[in-house]
């Protein structure tokens, strides 16, 4: 390996941090899990992770925090244009409101959907004469996970859209370009990688999502029920080895497709920044 | 294609950018909207490229009034200070965004756009830039790319806004006497906007000077440099002395010296500005008849082809600027300090009718 000279000491010293941090927060409790499905012949292992009532909570999981996800990147991207785009009477408010996902202890956020969702709740009520039952259904579980995905989407986007210069968008219309050309060709290259940043994040969030979820779905085995709840479930029947073979699939799954949502916008970058 | 520009007014907020301009720009000539900031000039450009809406008045292209008509059917070109090229499109990409974007119907095939692209970029002399992102381009290359981007789609008017603005004073140069031979060949009825004199003065066949949202003078180069109409344009282009002075029946009093004008023959003592060019101060060692006044050279600034000299009034507190050639320095061999008589020439009176 080719001796480099840094501008800024310290590689060596920051590289050991950084490696010893994620060791103990995150690489080594991970391990622990891998670990402990050894306890399981693989034969028992395979029939924990391919159980049909197992296999349903995975589908529920991820299908729902994509659809969550992707509904985060549409309208937390219209919030955020909204946001730096245009100015209206409490704003900051709205602004501020953004991000009460965060803060929201997450069984609060569940208990308040699912009153407000319920047969009997405000919005439910209104939508359930239509035919459309959205608490203890996996519809619930979609809204819950959007829920508390929303912040990602609108943080990531709002300062690279504060940061476009109006100035393009005028080059664009000047040069023949209608508003959806300007938005598709010129608006939303410049607010890719930021938006796919923002729907990783979300998604990733949605997929561990735990505490607003049990309230809202139902917890129907094979219909609404979620991976996390059936791995607490196992927990509390004392099956540790077997939560922690579901845990480990849901590892594995998450990381393939952060893995891949990393890769599809380092491809996006480099595309940007090419030939040096 | 003829720009008339007719009573523009524009308000913002309590703030009034254009108050009634009218203006035409002749077809192919390449006019300079000159003014300091927040005269209007790039509001009224704006104006003419749709990119802003008047209160009042209209824009007609040819004869046809454009007023309402919106920036994508103006078939202008728009050239910004700060380039606005598209940061994730290849230079190709950024000239032929023009024509990817237009109607299936009168799209050109991907050959042609290639074509014309790649003449567009030759035109610009950076062909040889086409694959690079803008990013990774000089200030001066992106100005000339965002030309041939706005000059692809064929426009009939070329705007550009402070185009050389962002630039340093080297690149500036080059590119304002490149600008000035494109315009020669393309002959496209061009308006720019500067706060640079100098620049209007090279580049322009026709100079608009505003102020405070109203049109001061227009006017070749040499006639707004040489007759300036107002104080306002004489302070503005070059450099000037100013002196206070009565006028009083064609004779204007300045210092201690009788001036004979052609004009105010009418004005009965009324108090007036007399504008006098650095040049066109001479500079005596010895008091010549009445014509000129005492003065003490406080500093001579001997860097260049001209000798700038800071004169001080003997009769009061007033600074005078003078520019002589080398050799009139050398024959006179001033000091600091030394006691001269100076004779203004080509002396500009403006009555003081605000006082």
């Amino acid at each position: 390996m080719a001796k480099h000279k840094n501008v800024l000491p310290g590689f060596n010293l920051s590289l050991g941090y950084t490696l010893l941090y994620l060791s103990l927060i995150v690489l080594i409790p991970l391990s622990a899990a891998f670990l402990k499905t050894t306890e399981l012949s693989l034969a028992e292992f395979w029939q924990v992770v391919t159980a049909p009532r197992v296999v349903a909570s995975y589908k529920l999981t991820f299908g729902a925090s994509l659809i969550g996800a992707v509904l985060n990147a549409i309208f937390g991207l219209l919030t955020a244009w909204v946001l730096t785009r245009y100015t209206f009477p409490g704003k900051k408010l709205v602004d501020a409101l953004v991000d009460l996902p965060f803060a929201l202890p997450t069984a609060v956020a569940g208990i308040a959907l699912t009153a407000v969702y319920a047969s009997n709740g405000w919005i439910g009520s209104i939508l359930e004469p239509h035919g459309i039952k959205v608490a203890f259904t996996p519809l619930g579980v979609v809204v819950a996970l959007t829920f508390i995905g929303l912040p990602f989407v609108v943080r990531t986007v709002q300062p690279v859209l504060e940061d476009l210069e109006a100035e393009t968008e005028e080059a664009a219309a000047s040069l023949g370009a209608n508003r959806w050309q300007t938005f598709s060709r010129v608006i939303l290259p410049a607010l890719w990688p930021a938006l796919l940043t923002g729907f990783a994040l979300a998604f990733a969030r949605a997929i561990g999502e735990y505490g607003s979820v049990i309230f809202i779905a139902g917890n129907m085995p094979m219909v609404s029920e979620i991976t996390p709840l059936i791995i607490i479930t196992k927990l509390e029947q004392y099956d540790y080895a077997g939560a922690t073979a579901v845990a480990v699939v849901m590892l594995v799954i998450s990381f393939i497709l952060l893995f891949a949502i990393n890769g599809l916008q380092w491809w996006s970058n480099h595309r940007i920044s090419a030939s040096r | 294609m003829s720009i008339e520009i007719r009573n523009i007014t524009k308000d913002f907020g309590s703030f009034q950018a254009l108050k009634n301009i009218s203006l035409d720009v002749p077809s192919g000539e390449l006019v300079a909207l000159l003014g300091p900031s927040g005269c209007g000039k790039t509001t009224l450009l704006r104006i003419i490229a749709g990119l802003e809406t008047p209160d009042s008045g209209n824009i007609l292209f040819h004869g046809s009034n454009a007023t309402e008509r919106d920036v994508r059917e103006r078939e202008v070109g728009f050239v910004f200070q700060h380039y606005a090229l598209f940061r994730h499109m290849s230079v190709f990409e950024n000239v032929a965004f023009g024509l990817r974007v237009r109607p299936k119907a009168t799209r050109p095939s991907d050959a042609e756009i290639s074509k014309r692209v790649h003449k567009l970029l030759e035109l610009v002399q950076l062909d040889w830039l086409a694959d690079r992102y803008p990013p990774q381009l000089s200030g001066g290359q992106r100005q000339r790319i965002a030309l041939a981007r706005a000059l692809a789609v064929e426009p009939k008017v070329l705007l550009l806004d402070e185009p050389f603005g962002a630039l340093d004073a080297k690149v500036r140069k080059d590119l304002r006497r490149w600008l000035r031979r494109l315009h020669d060949e393309l002959h496209i009825t061009s308006v720019f906007v500067t706060h640079d004199q100098e620049e209007a003065l090279e580049v322009a066949d026709r100079i608009v000077v505003m102020n405070h949202g109203q049109v001061e003078q227009i006017g070749s180069p040499q006639e707004v440099y040489d007759a300036p109409a107002s104080p306002f344009v004489y302070q503005f282009l070059g450099n000037v002395n100013l002196f206070h002075s009565r006028v009083n029946e064609g004779r204007a009093q300045i210092g201690g010296i009788e001036l004979q004008l052609d004009a105010h023959q009418e004005t009965k003592d009324s108090p007036a500005f007399a504008y006098v060019r650095p040049h066109d101060i001479e500079v005596l060692k010895e008091a010549d008849g009445e014509h000129a006044f005492e003065a003490t050279v406080n500093y001579i600034h001997a860097i260049g082809p001209l000798v700038r000299l800071e004169l001080q009034r003997a009769d009061n507190p007033e600074l005078i600027e003078a520019e002589l050639t080398r050799e009139r320095f050398r024959e006179l061999s001033l000091t600091e300090g030394q006691s001269v008589f100076i004779r203004p020439r080509n002396v500009r009176v403006f009555l003081n009718q605000v006082a």
